[in-house]
């Protein structure tokens, strides 16, 4: 544990990632640091909020299409609207599910249900835009997404690894680093059964070094190393750091046992489910995986049933896995599409897009689990109480992960934009 | 559908180069000396750059691609004193000119895309808009046929601006603006705008040119095949408040204080010079009639944000910058100058090879490069190096190393994975960026070093023994490692190598005991230096 933080301290951050020790030191008090009067417990505390914030990770499900709530977080049996689908008990007395979701209901202990969700965005396009950014979107100006508003604040100095990786290829209109930059943009793992693209340097790493070497010397000799070509190698030296880096086996799933690829299941969902694990463990600090395909306008009874089929055992798998290791503390698990499902079932046995009333599923780092917060009423075609808007969720993810949401980042052409311009963290879902 | 274009007039290129565009650069020197150089002590002119740098910066910025190792030397040998104006004439005429231009365009309206089902429409605007440049049609038809467009989105390219903003009236106007004209007037769409004079109402009468853009699905025997911009004339009165306006006759400004209420409708008025038309009249009326009068040559915003834009590209500073926010009251570091080629645009027609002839004439255009300068420092003392837009990048990677086939398969997905699973759009992916965000901002990325440095397709091509790749090639051409060295930068930077830099590939390539092995390397290394992404 100590040596876990002197190597923290050792790596104080700036917005870049990591600054030396001599710069840490030299913006704490000059007099203090000569005088010897700043001990080692003062060191720790000028750290402390840092420390605490560093630690933070979230893993995002998102679920592009839409699921229905009815089919999944929202069942109502005994109603025209709930369909064929049935409702189990789950490890939690008084909540129930629906039945496509088996495992998921023996995890409820550490899971919190939101199912009083609503927005205005019934279009697959805006509204995946707005539940990754919290704002509709704008010709004039691209917001960040939420993976990269959270790594700009929080990601882990000692991690060598991108903080911000998106598992699968399902991200249409979820927006990247926008108006922070392309750093800020997601890391991109297509599949996640193999290693990411283009990081296996294929030469022996002898002739990779030379490789590297004999670029400096080029451009020393053009006799033009400027900001911009310093600015290069530093690029160079760190993606070269990323791909020499030990850390670089968290994507190695052949690392795991049988038994624990099993348990997440062999599946392209499982894979991206493990990965995320193994990563956060890791150091990255935000994870991504889709699972796509929920648009059910029609057969949407047996296609649930078929998608739940992928979900419910690597969801299930993870929210274990990460509570057992003790992540479950520091990382916050969010289940969620880009709207719900009409109640009313369409000719086609479809039901169509729904952004009035729907669900999403939090668990980790602060949530407090074995609850539901908020209810739709017997249709499930309103809110019953108060309904929660996509700011209300931002406030509380990033509240979870101690993201702070009312910092302004400058866009482009001047303007100051807020992290979450409204809403206010859910407080019973942080118990 | 119609398109303006097909009966509008193209500018033939003139005769000789000579008379007007000369004289016009240099009076743009003039200009710029007088507003910007004589109030400064402290100005150090850049000297004129030398020939195979010229070579080089003309060929990326107007056909997009590096020269190639004959067209180097021959320009080197050229005696004549009108060479490089001849140069920029030859460049103007090739094909490869209205494709690197339209890309650009493409780029300026799809960054800001608000919906990823635009990128159907990518393609189609890149043929179109390369067909418009390279029969030199005049910016306001291009305009014109951009705001008027109709039709399936899958075969008309000039639909993709509206498609881009999912036909929403308030988001067209904004880009609409932004794009044609520099002015940011979307700052006004939720309250006057805090900087500049424009006030709320006139963002909404302007959006009130848009509200019957409408898009529906083509169904033909049942089945859909794609989509179809098209006129709601027919459309209800109003559509619901917030961002549900689309296909709605008319536009209304929503009531602040009263979100779900109807709002006030709002007149098409054209908040540039107050022309108005009635409530009530078509989608055709409006949309034309904006198209007229957002060209005509009276304010000057139309040809100041394209010269703004094209200076900005070649000389590597815009006088406003962002290049797209010019105010009416923003900071402009030479606004006679701007003045200047903006009318004289206009008057010519608003023939884009004409500016691009006059501003590559200019000594400010011909200078030597230097990094970006400090904000304090003396703007246009020097050309600026840009980094180079991501089909620029991968043009002329395959250029140095031949085909990069055998891309890893991104797997099977839906028509959007489809459209951007083709190679160049995935490197467009890692190393394209928004053309009108300021270059300063734009920054390298880890992928993009990845790429560069481990692409199994790269390293394949990288391969000095395979005689039907180029490296393989060129080495099984010359025993003389001095010639191959400087062939490859050549190749690579469109430049011969320094006394220095000889030395040290020349050591390299003899420490290295297999000379395919050595050459690979120097190969790799020119890819990976920072010049190569460089337009100087």
């Amino acid at each position: 544990m100590d040596l876990h933080i002197e190597r923290r301290l050792h790596l104080a951050t700036d917005r870049h990632g990591v600054v030396g020790r001599r710069d840490f030191l030299h913006g704490l008090s000059a007099a203090a640091v000569a005088g010897g009067s700043l001990g080692w417990t003062d060191l720790l505390s000028t750290r402390a909020a840092d420390l605490r914030r560093q630690g933070m990770a979230c893993i995002l499900l998102w679920m592009p299409g839409g699921p229905s709530q009815f089919e999944t977080l929202d069942p109502k049996p005994g109603h025209d609207n709930g369909g064929e689908t049935k409702a189990i008990d789950t490890a939690v007395s008084g909540i129930r599910i629906a039945d496509n979701l088996p495992k998921l209901a023996t995890m409820m202990k550490q899971v919190a249900l939101l199912r009083s969700l609503s927005t205005k965005e019934g279009n697959h396009q805006r509204a995946s835009y707005l539940m990754h950014t919290s704002n509709v979107p704008l010709a004039s100006l691209h917001h960040p997404t939420m993976g990269s508003v959270v790594t700009k604040q929080v990601r882990q100095s000692d991690c060598e690894l991108p903080a911000f990786v998106r598992i699968g290829n399902a991200f249409a209109n979820t927006s990247n680093g926008g108006f922070l930059g392309t750093e800020y943009d997601a890391f991109a793992v297509v599949d996640p059964s193999r290693p990411p693209e283009n990081v296996a340097i294929g030469t022996s790493p002898e002739r990779f070094e030379r490789r590297l070497a004999i670029v400096g010397k080029l451009e020393q000799a053009a006799g033009k190393v400027t900001e911009r070509e310093r600015d290069h190698d530093k690029l160079y030296a760190n993606a070269a750091r990323m791909i020499r880096s030990p850390q670089m086996k968290a994507y190695d799933l052949a690392q795991e046992s049988d038994q624990m690829r099993s348990r997440y299941g062999k599946t392209a969902f499982g894979n991206a489910c493990l990965l995320a694990r193994r990563l956060v463990e890791a150091g990255v600090t935000f994870v991504e995986a889709a699972l796509p395909n929920w648009d059910t306008h029609q057969d949407n009874f047996d296609r649930h049933r078929s998608l739940c089929g992928q979900l419910d055992q690597p969801y299930a798998a993870l929210l274990g896995d990460l509570y057992e290791r003790g992540l479950l503390e520091r990382t916050l698990v969010v289940w969620m599409g880009e709207f719900g499902r009409t109640p009313r079932i369409n000719p086609r046995g479809g039901r169509d897009h729904y952004p009035k009333a729907f669900s999403a599923a939090l668990a980790g780092a602060g949530i407090r689990g074995g609850q539901v917060v908020g209810a739709t009423d017997a249709s499930g075609e309103e809110v019953k109480d108060r309904p929660y808007t996509e700011k209300d969720l931002f406030q509380t993810i990033y509240k979870c992960l101690k993201v702070d949401a009312t910092r302004e980042y400058i866009s482009p052409i001047g303007r100051p934009i807020k992290v979450v311009d409204g809403g206010q963290a859910i407080q019973p879902l942080l118990g | 559908m119609l398109l303006k274009t097909c009966c509008g007039a193209t500018n033939e290129p003139p005769a000789s180069t000579a008379a007007g565009p000369d004289s016009l650069s240099a009076r743009v020197d003039r200009t710029l000396a007088d507003e910007v150089f004589a109030k400064r002590t402290d100005v150090k002119l850049a000297p004129t750059t030398g020939d195979e740098a010229f070579l080089r910066r003309a060929t990326l910025d107007l056909v997009g691609e590096l020269p190639t190792p004959s067209e180097i030397t021959l320009f080197a040998l050229d005696p004549s004193p009108d060479k490089r104006a001849r140069l920029v004439d030859r460049l103007l005429a090739d094909p490869r000119y209205g494709r690197n231009w339209a890309r650009y365009w493409r780029d300026v309206i799809m960054y800001r895309r608000v919906e990823d089902r635009a990128l159907i429409a990518a393609r189609p605007l890149e043929q179109y808009l390369a067909d418009q440049f390279n029969r030199n049609v005049g910016w306001d038809n291009v305009a014109r046929d951009l705001i008027e467009a109709k039709g399936n989105v899958a075969e008309e390219g000039p639909t993709a601006l509206l498609l881009a903003q999912g036909v929403d009236p308030n988001d067209v106007a904004s880009e609409t603006s932004r794009i044609f004209l520099g002015i940011q007037i979307q700052c006004a769409q939720c309250h006057d705008h805090p900087t500049d004079r424009w006030k709320r109402e006139q963002f909404h009468e302007f959006a009130a040119f848009f509200p019957r853009v409408g898009i529906r699905q083509i169904f033909q025997n049942g089945q859909t095949r794609g989509f179809e911009i098209v006129s709601t004339d027919n459309a209800p009165l109003y559509r619901g408040a917030g961002g549900q306006g689309r296909g709605a006759r008319e536009h209304y400004m929503p009531d602040l204080k009263n979100p779900t209420a109807q709002g006030k409708l709002m007149t098409p008025v054209f908040f540039a010079t107050g022309q108005r038309l009635k409530t009530g009249v078509t989608d055709d009326e409006r949309r034309g009639q904006l198209g007229d009068w957002l060209t005509a040559r009276g304010d000057g915003w139309f040809a100041k944000a394209l010269v703004n834009r094209l200076w900005s590209e070649l000389v590597g500073e815009a006088f406003c910058e962002p290049v797209d926010d010019l105010g009416p009251e923003r900071a402009c570091s030479a606004p006679h100058t701007l003045d200047l080629l903006a009318k004289e645009f206009a008057a010519h027609g608003y023939d884009l090879k004409w500016l691009l002839r006059t501003i590559t004439a200019t000594a400010a255009y011909q200078r030597e490069s230097r990094p970006r300068r400090l904000p304090d420092q003396v703007p246009f003392a020097a050309n600026c190096a840009q980094r180079l837009r991501s089909d620029q990048v991968y043009d002329n990677l395959l250029a140095v190393v031949g085909s990069m086939s055998g891309q890893a398969n991104v797997g099977s997905g839906g028509p959007l994975e489809r459209l951007t699973a083709a190679p160049r759009a995935r490197f467009g992916l890692l190393f394209g960026y928004d053309p009108s965000v300021p270059r300063n901002e734009v920054s390298g990325s880890i992928p993009q070093a990845l790429a560069l440095m481990n692409s199994p397709a790269l390293a394949a091509a990288i391969n000095g023994t395979k005689r039907e790749l180029p490296l393989g090639k060129l080495l099984a051409s010359t025993t003389d490692d001095e010639q191959a060295i400087v062939d490859l930068y050549l190749r690579t930077l469109a430049r011969e190598p320094t006394d220095k830099e000889l030395t040290v590939a020349k050591d390299y390539v003899h420490s290295v005991s297999s000379r395919a092995e050595a050459f690979e390397d120097l190969l790799w290394a020119l890819i990976n230096q920072t010049e190569f992404l460089l337009r100087n």
